[in-house]
């Protein structure tokens, strides 16, 4: 919004203020400024030129040849194709080289059809004065030619403009008139009243048309009527025309630029009808019926709903209430008598219809708002008492009608002095809280101690003030809260309160970057169609966007992994070895088959949120990564002292929820509760094809793509942080190898069992250093070779005990069908 | 014999300085004093002296020994510095060679920030909270003073979700749950991801990183806010910084402020920066907390963590944060 400071200083003297000053001043306790322009600085080039002569060019019947004398002492040669160029006219010049003000375009020197043209004469158009082009701008003055324009037309102003943001809760401020007021209240200066110096010519009795507003329902406060006659449309004086387009609207002709003018200057959208079409004339404000359509006067036909306010005649509707006038009644050259609308419409009804329709106007944006229901009445006084210079000779044949008779009824709030000066922290006294609020228009009355009973006016009551903070909110901004010193808070000391699961989740990080050596990703909570695709997971059952930002981005993520996947098939294409984590949520609508709930608060659901870390490492050669990640898989679960109950294969269900992971070459860890910590493993073969990373698949090639993935809450659940220091061993330890001879199928556990079975007390650590297939073992066969520290706490061990420990192992080794090799 | 002995010694000194390296020396030692070397071989010879001789000559052969062997030291010595000189000298250490490559991971940089935020305000005495991201409309609204009519709640603003619930819009949320679970007195912050349905573009984003503060005691006053403020930004910033308070809406404060910073970044610009929406909790926020407004008085703040990354770093493109390109992510690996 643009606040012109020429149309300011109709309300309030601000001639010595700065426009910085006031723009800082303005944002530091209204309104948030965004920037301050000077109008007229285009134009600080054009000069007045003079047509000393005007022919007709000899090659084009539609052009002139004129002389122009611009002051510079040497008469040039124009070509004008304007038809009302003539000679003897002072007109704007824009000398070769000069920007033309609308485009910015510079005009050369050159031939038109053949004659020599030095510079141009400007139309309104071009000045960006107004949308007048039918001719050039011709001037009245005896200023000599060569004078700067903007000392010739009143051109020159100052606008700030404002972020309509940080006024959405002030539907006071939606017009030159409020800010005139905050302004006069800041620098404690005089406000002029809005119809001050304005003879409002109103009939007390004559010609009405009939209005009903009870189909509104209470969406219509106030609807204010008004019969204009004898009305001629035509263009509107220039001076409104040009403080219209300084503040960016198009002015059209008289009688809308007057409605749009009062729009800026008190804040109030009004719409004239042209009473000779509208049917009747009578008019129903009322909830449109379903399906019943009316074409709004930008040429669009609307359908409208059960909700849409719409004004009716007759016939049916006319005009979308508050937001956009209908095309059948619009005023035009044509136009005679005028129905003159100034209502007040409810805030949320208009809102919800131009947000269905996508249809946002000037008068929408107000009235979402909340505007004062007293400013319909004031407006339309203020739009007949203009008439009589806008439009001469048209004049109100009768009453300014309101079926609503509204009045307001005054609002009041409680406020206590001791608590504006605790809420902000420095003493105010009554003095000054009274100060401060007075001039805003608040009248304060003493009741009880060091209390007032404060009326709220009614361009604040409809919407910002209406308890006691809301006024320790407007002393506060006048007192300024730059000018509040600050002060320490005094607080009770306070163990604070450490969610152990955020405890947690920071080391991990740590771990994962700092010694696992990964980088840490955050991908988006959706989980794009494309990667789903190609991840093949289309029949799941997801928590969907109802109103996506786009169509392949509704579902939200069940697990954090896939969108990792993309992340490391992306940083592939540009690497030939990759370690990615990240930590995220991912959510299971309620009927999940884990049987999980999430929270619930009468009646409703939140989706079960699961808390993951997830990993993945690709090579594109070398070995495969799996046994990497497994190992970054321990080394976390060391670190936060888990030990692993269980590892085993998924399940066919567990499987199908994993589609992404390799069936057969996925390890499932289990706590010792029966819960799942996670997994790690290969990814699926069609996975690692899709994603481009199946290196191992292709000739000549190894490396291969592996993904973990830890559920915290899990983690939590089982860690062991605390941990309890051991002696370091006071006898040394005694290291044996020992390689079995196996099975394929027999796993890994079963061998390190059968190790700390041959005599638990002995076995300090063992390891499986290498697992060994190939040459010289029998097919299908494989050798685990373990080292095993045997040591005592009580003595240094011999070789009889190393032998002791030996024939035991041999012997389980024959109870269990192993074979000790060596 | 003497005549024998002088010229052994003669040519074995002759040999020990003659030698040109540790072997060479070796083949000397065991020539004159190995078992069959000539030093050992004459005193073996001892016996075919006559008893009177025998002492003298021995003395004079032991002697000898005792010469060389004293000789062949000095050479060992020197000949061990000399091949330590040319080891020494024959390195083919390179200094610019670079080491074998530690693979190094980082933290995102939205993580880092967090830490950083949360270690501040941990010493102002703010625990960390969190809230779901998936959340319910009356917790990221209503309870918040945001009422069903208002603009906030148009779906242009929030993702809706098949389920009635909502992707969160702020972290605000986390102001009400705290209330509710921990009570008063309050100081609380609550980083974490929110959602705005916004089109992406260089300085927007639909995922955002924000972090709610909280602090609800007795009589906390907006003088307490901009102390608080400006403390914890002098910690972010690491210097002093001028602040100001100005008007701003939001609806579930009363007052509302924007807070600026003066050229926050020392580089000399006279500048105010927009940094943090902050206020005094509205009244309805507290009593949907279920606190007492007469009782109990707090300040919220908000502070966008992209926003505050991308300043520091001179990011310029705001979907680097979640675009997962280790060509970005790579370069925050210091500690």
């Amino acid at each position: 919004m643009l606040l012109s400071l020429r149309w300011l200083a109709r309300y309030v003297d601000l001639a010595d203020i700065e426009a910085t000053r006031l723009a800082d001043d303005l944002t530091m306790t209204t309104a948030e400024v965004e920037g301050i322009e000077t109008s007229g600085a285009a134009l600080r080039d054009i000069v007045v030129g003079f047509v000393v002569e005007c022919g007709k060019h000899p090659d084009a019947d539609k052009l002139s040849l004129t002389k122009i004398d611009d002051g510079s002492g040497e008469l040039l040669q124009v070509v004008c194709g304007a038809p009302n160029v003539a000679q003897g006219q002072k007109i704007a010049f824009c000398r070769v080289g000069v920007a033309v003000p609308i485009d910015g375009k510079k005009p050369k020197k050159g031939k038109i059809r053949g004659y020599e043209s030095v510079g141009m004469i400007c139309s309104s158009r071009e000045l960006g004065l107004s949308d007048e082009h039918e001719g050039i701008l011709v001037l009245d003055t005896d200023k000599a030619p060569g004078t700067p324009l903007t000392d010739v037309l009143p051109l020159s102003d100052t606008l700030i403009e404002i972020d309509n943001k940080s006024v959405t809760h002030r539907p006071d401020l939606w017009g030159h008139y409020g800010f005139a007021r905050e302004l006069a209240a800041m620098y404690r200066r005089p406000l002029r009243d809005a119809l001050e110096g304005l003879k409002v010519a109103l009939p007390t009795s004559g010609e009405t048309v009939p209005v009903d507003v009870s189909g509104a329902r209470g969406a219509c406060a106030r609807y204010c009527a008004l019969v204009v006659q004898d009305v001629v449309v035509g263009p509107s004086p220039a001076w409104m025309q040009q403080l219209l387009v300084s503040v960016g609207a198009r002015p059209r002709n008289n009688i809308v630029d007057l409605t749009n003018w009062l729009q800026f200057d008190l804040g109030q959208p009004t719409h004239a009808f042209d009473l000779g079409r509208l049917h009747g004339p009578r008019i129903d404000v009322r909830y449109a019926e379903p399906g019943s359509t009316m074409r709004t006067l930008d040429g669009e036909q609307r359908e409208l709903g059960a909700f849409d306010l719409v004004i009716c005649d007759a016939q049916g509707p006319v005009a979308l209430a508050g937001i956009m006038g209908g095309e059948g009644s619009m005023v035009d050259e044509r136009t005679t008598s005028v129905l003159l609308e100034s209502a007040n419409f409810d805030a949320v009804t208009v809102r919800r219809t131009s947000m269905r329709l996508g249809l946002r106007s000037d008068s929408s944006a107000r009235f979402e708002k909340s505007l004062d229901p007293a400013l319909a009445e004031v407006t339309a006084k203020k739009f007949i008492a203009m008439l009589a210079e806008v439009a001469p000779g048209a004049r109100a044949t009768g009453p300014l009608h309101d079926p609503t008779a509204w009045r307001y009824d005054e609002k009041h709030v409680h406020l206590r002095s001791p608590r504006v000066s605790a809420l902000l922290g420095v003493p105010i006294d009554e003095a000054s809280a009274r100060g401060f609020l007075e001039p805003l228009g608040f009248s304060l009355r003493e009741k009880g101690y060091e209390s007032f009973d404060v009326a709220v006016p009614s361009w604040r009551a409809t919407k910002d003030i209406a308890i006691e903070e809301d006024l320790v909110e407007e002393v506060g901004r006048c007192f300024r809260y730059d000018s509040i010193p600050p002060q320490a808070p005094r607080a009770e000391v306070q163990a604070l309160v450490r969610d152990p699961e955020l405890v947690l989740l920071e080391k991990l990080r740590m771990v994962c970057a700092y010694d696992l050596g990964m980088h840490e990703v955050y991908n988006y909570s959706f989980l794009d169609d494309a990667l789903c695709a190609r991840l093949g997971l289309e029949g799941e059952d997801y928590v969907e966007v109802t109103n996506a930002i786009a169509s392949h981005l509704r579902r939200v993520r069940r697990d954090v992994l896939p969108s990792l996947l993309g992340s490391l098939a992306d940083n592939m294409q540009r690497h030939d070895e990759v370690a990615l984590f990240e930590v995220g949520m991912g959510y299971r609508p309620h009927r999940d088959i884990e049987g999980a709930m999430g929270e619930e608060r009468q009646g409703q659901r939140l989706p079960f949120e699961v808390h993951q870390l997830v990993a993945v490492r690709a090579r594109r050669s070398a070995a495969p990564p799996y046994a990497r990640l497994r190992g970054d898989y321990e080394a976390l679960l060391a670190r936060l002292g888990i030990a692993v109950h269980e590892a085993r294969l998924p399940t066919e269900a567990e499987a199908r929820a994993l589609p992404w992971m390799h069936p057969r070459r996925t390890a499932l860890f289990l706590t010792k509760a029966g819960a799942t910590l996670g997994y790690v493993g290969d990814l699926h073969p069609k996975t690692a094809r899709a994603l481009e990373l199946d290196y191992s698949s292709r000739a000549g090639s190894v490396g291969g793509a592996a993904a973990l993935c830890l559920d915290l809450r899990v983690a939590l659940a089982a860690a062991h942080t605390d941990l309890r220091y051991e002696p370091v061993p006071k006898f040394p330890s005694q290291p044996v190898d020992l390689a079995f001879l196996v099975e394929e199928a027999v796993p890994v556990a079963d061998l390190a069992r059968l190790i700390v079975d041959a005599n638990a007390k002995f076995v300090r650590r063992h390891k499986l250093f290498e697992v060994y297939r190939g040459p010289g073992l029998p097919a299908g066969k494989k050798s685990l070779n373990f080292r095993v520290e045997l040591g005592s706490d009580k003595r240094t061990l011999n070789t009889e005990d190393e032998e002791r420990y030996l024939d035991r192992v041999r012997v389980l080794c024959k109870e269990r069908g192993f074979e000790l090799r060596g | 014999m003497p005549e024998q002995l002088r010229s052994i010694i003669a040519s074995a000194h002759e040999a020990a300085r003659g030698a040109a390296d540790a072997a060479a020396l070796a083949v000397v030692e065991s020539s004159f004093l190995g078992k069959k070397g000539a030093l050992t071989l004459l005193l073996r010879e001892l016996g075919s002296l006559s008893k009177e001789e025998r002492p003298a000559f021995g003395k004079l052969v032991n002697d000898a020994k005792l010469a060389l062997e004293a000789l062949l030291d000095e050479r060992r010595v020197a000949i061990e510095a000399t091949a330590l000189a040319a080891a020494l000298e024959a390195s083919d250490f390179d200094a610019t060679e670079p080491g074998l490559e530690v693979p190094c991971g980082t933290l995102h940089p939205i993580t880092q920030i967090t830490h950083e935020l949360v270690r501040v305000f941990e010493g102002l005495g703010f625990f960390w909270a969190t809230g779901p991201e998936v959340e319910f409309e009356h917790y990221n609204f209503d309870a918040l003073n945001i009422p069903a009519s208002h603009p906030a709640r148009d779906t242009q603003d929030t993702f809706w979700l098949s389920d009635g619930n909502l992707l969160r819009t702020h972290t605000s949320p986390v102001q009400v749950r705290a209330m509710q679970r921990f009570g008063a007195p309050l100081r609380v912050i609550a980083p974490g991801r929110c959602f705005r349905n916004e089109a992406v573009d260089a300085t927007h984003e639909h995922t955002f990183y924000q972090m709610e503060g909280l602090m609800i005691d007795r009589d906390i006053s907006i003088a307490n806010l901009i102390h608080v403020m400006k403390t914890c930004l002098r910690e972010i910033l690491g210097r002093e910084v001028r602040v100001r308070l100005r008007p701003g809406f939001f609806p579930f404060v009363e007052p509302g402020f924007e807070l600026d910073v003066h050229d926050p970044f020392g580089t000399g610009a006279d500048r105010w920066l927009e940094l943090l929406p902050c206020g005094m909790v509205h009244p309805n926020v507290l009593r949907a907390g279920g606190l007492d407004p007469e009782a109990w008085t707090g300040f919220a703040f908000g502070l966008g963590l992209q926003r505050l990354v991308m300043i520091r770093y001179g990011i310029t493109d705001i979907r680097d944060f979640t675009g997962g390109d280790l060509r970005f992510l790579e370069q925050f690996g210091r500690v």
